[in-house]
């Protein structure tokens, strides 16, 4: 018996682990576009009239209106939409993008082999991205603008400045929060049962309801704490690795 | 023929002027002094003698040559302004060493990845010239010592070697003691004084008046953003003709 609920947890765990790793290879760098979208100072029709300082409409409204003039879409819309996913469940997210598309227009899209991981994938990915996007914002924008003008002062292009400079101190700054970001990934995984893939959790709760036993439920507990602890172990060597400077 | 000549220099934000019609000369191997009260635009004089603010008016002249002219696009082109810039040092209030690197990388890198744009010095003869300034500002044991385990004045004598690194022909300070302790502020001044003997060109906004008085050949006193007094140090700091700088010499030390 506990040698069959071992494999089949091990089965489970496989099924958590790979949906965490797609999430972090897909969200990592999609959640670094998004910073860069909510930081965009993009606003239109102040660089139009920039250009041409000619169109007296625009200067009318810049001059009327400054908070339309510097009304930036990017950065509005992105933080919007950060703000929505944020301020929602991830579960919620995960029903609406696996049974939206059938029930709206009649063709469910994730029909096919694969279709419920890949689904939950696309939840996830959206979701931490988010998440990820705020902490790169935070790390970006915590490094003082000294250090910038510093490397520009000494003849750095901005290629050097950010590779040379900015970036490791970015870096440290956000280890920290995200690993704990990472951490919390693990837990989320099981949410991906809502849409019955089986999971780690699911694959425990399995045997409660076919065998009405409950240790495997518990025994799943091993297996979370084990990721995390290696999880938790890495990011720690890696904030060490950082301590060298401040 | 001097070695910065600076017309007519205006700048605003926004609405504000913070520059009005700035003009001076300085001559290779001198140092000028520019005193004045909180706000009346001496960080931004630098900033943009050192291109972090574009002037709205006015001309920069470097050895006669144009390098800024706020009505001449071609003098303003990105590539050029990074090769320009290189004539100015800057030394920051409030130092900005580079956390990650040792006061040794602090003063090499940017040199090193000039070198590496065009075939250029060799690594050790970059490694030798930060080695001889770190000593020169009496660091030479603290080569190996990142930023945060050093002193307010050991970091901002780095940032005076990494600004001397790259040797340019005006070196700018931004009040470079006003962040430390007052017991720190003499190893600094010290180091300056020394450049000054060597005949640096430099440019000093500090609130030292009588450092300012010993050091300086010539003062120049700002007030909302104009150029109220220039001159001698002597008679600028102690037999001022402006009512205005009298003023604000008078509140200066009464307050010290
Ligand atoms: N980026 C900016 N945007 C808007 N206003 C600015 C900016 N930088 C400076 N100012 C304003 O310009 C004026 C001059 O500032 P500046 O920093 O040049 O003064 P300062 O003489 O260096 O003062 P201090 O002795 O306090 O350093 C101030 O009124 C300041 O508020
Ligand atoms: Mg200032």
């Amino acid at each position: 018996m506990f040698w069959s609920v071992t494999m089949s947890l091990l089965e489970g765990l496989w099924t958590s682990i790979e949906l965490f790793l797609l999430t972090l290879l897909f969200s990592l760098p999609l959640g670094l576009v998004v910073a860069f979208g909510s930081m965009s100072r993009w606003a239109p029709i102040r660089s139009l009239l920039k250009r041409c300082p000619k169109l007296t409409f625009l200067q009318r409204i810049a001059s009327r209106c400054p908070r339309l003039a510097d009304f930036r879409p990017v950065s509005s819309l992105t933080n919007v939409i950060v703000w929505i996913i944020r301020g929602t469940p991830l579960m919620l997210q995960l029903i609406i993008i696996f049974y939206g598309p059938g029930m709206w227009f009649d063709n469910n899209i994730w029909a096919f082999g694969n279709g419920r991981m890949v689904a939950c994938v696309v939840a996830f990915v959206f979701n931490y991205a988010c998440y990820f996007s705020v902490i790169y914002r935070g790390g970006i924008e915590g490094v003082p603008q000294g250090q910038r003008e510093a490397g520009e002062v000494l003849g750095m292009t901005k290629s050097q400045i950010f590779f040379k400079i900015t970036l490791l101190q970015v870096i440290k700054r956000i280890v920290p929060p995200m690993s704990n970001e990472i951490i919390t990934l693990v837990k989320d995984t099981s949410l991906a049962r809502i849409i019955a893939i089986t999971e780690l959790v699911k694959a425990g709760e399995a045997y409660m309801k076919s065998d009405g036993i409950t240790w495997p439920l518990f025994y799943t507990m091993v297996y979370y704490l084990l990721f995390v602890g290696i999880l938790t172990i890495l990011f720690n060597r890696l904030e060490k690795k950082l301590d060298y400077f401040m | 023929m001097s070695i910065l000549e600076v017309n007519h220099i205006e700048k605003h934000f926004g609405s504000v002027q913070v520059l009005n019609d700035i003009s001076f000369t300085l001559e290779k191997g001198q140092a000028l002094s520019i005193i004045g009260a909180s706000g009346s635009g001496k960080t931004t004089l630098l900033r943009c003698l050192n291109f972090l603010e574009k002037p709205d008016h006015g001309t920069i002249k470097v050895n006669d040559r144009v390098i800024f002219d706020a009505d001449d696009p071609t003098t303003q082109i990105e590539r050029e302004i990074r090769k320009k810039r290189l004539h100015f040092g800057l030394v920051f209030q409030n130092f900005n060493l580079f956390p990650q690197y040792t006061a040794l990388q602090n003063v090499t890198l940017a040199r090193e990845l000039l070198a590496k744009e065009k075939v250029g010095e060799s690594q050790e003869s970059i490694q030798k010239l930060g080695i001889e300034l770190l000593d020169r500002m009496g660091l030479a044991d603290r080569a190996n010592h990142y930023p945060h385990q050093l002193s307010g004045g050991q970091q901002q004598r780095v940032a005076i070697a990494r600004a001397l690194a790259l040797q340019p022909d005006i070196l700018c300070f931004d009040e470079p003691t006003s962040a430390l302790d007052p017991e720190l502020t003499g190893e600094v001044l010290r180091v300056i004084r020394s450049l000054a003997e060597q005949k640096t060109t430099m440019i000093i906004v500090t609130h030292e008046m009588a450092f300012a008085r010993d050091v300086a050949d010539q003062v120049i006193f700002m007030d909302g953003g104009l150029i109220v007094e220039q001159g001698d140090p002597k008679q600028v700091i102690d037999h001022p003709k402006e009512d205005r700088t009298k003023k604000f010499l008078a509140r200066y030390s009464s307050e010290n």
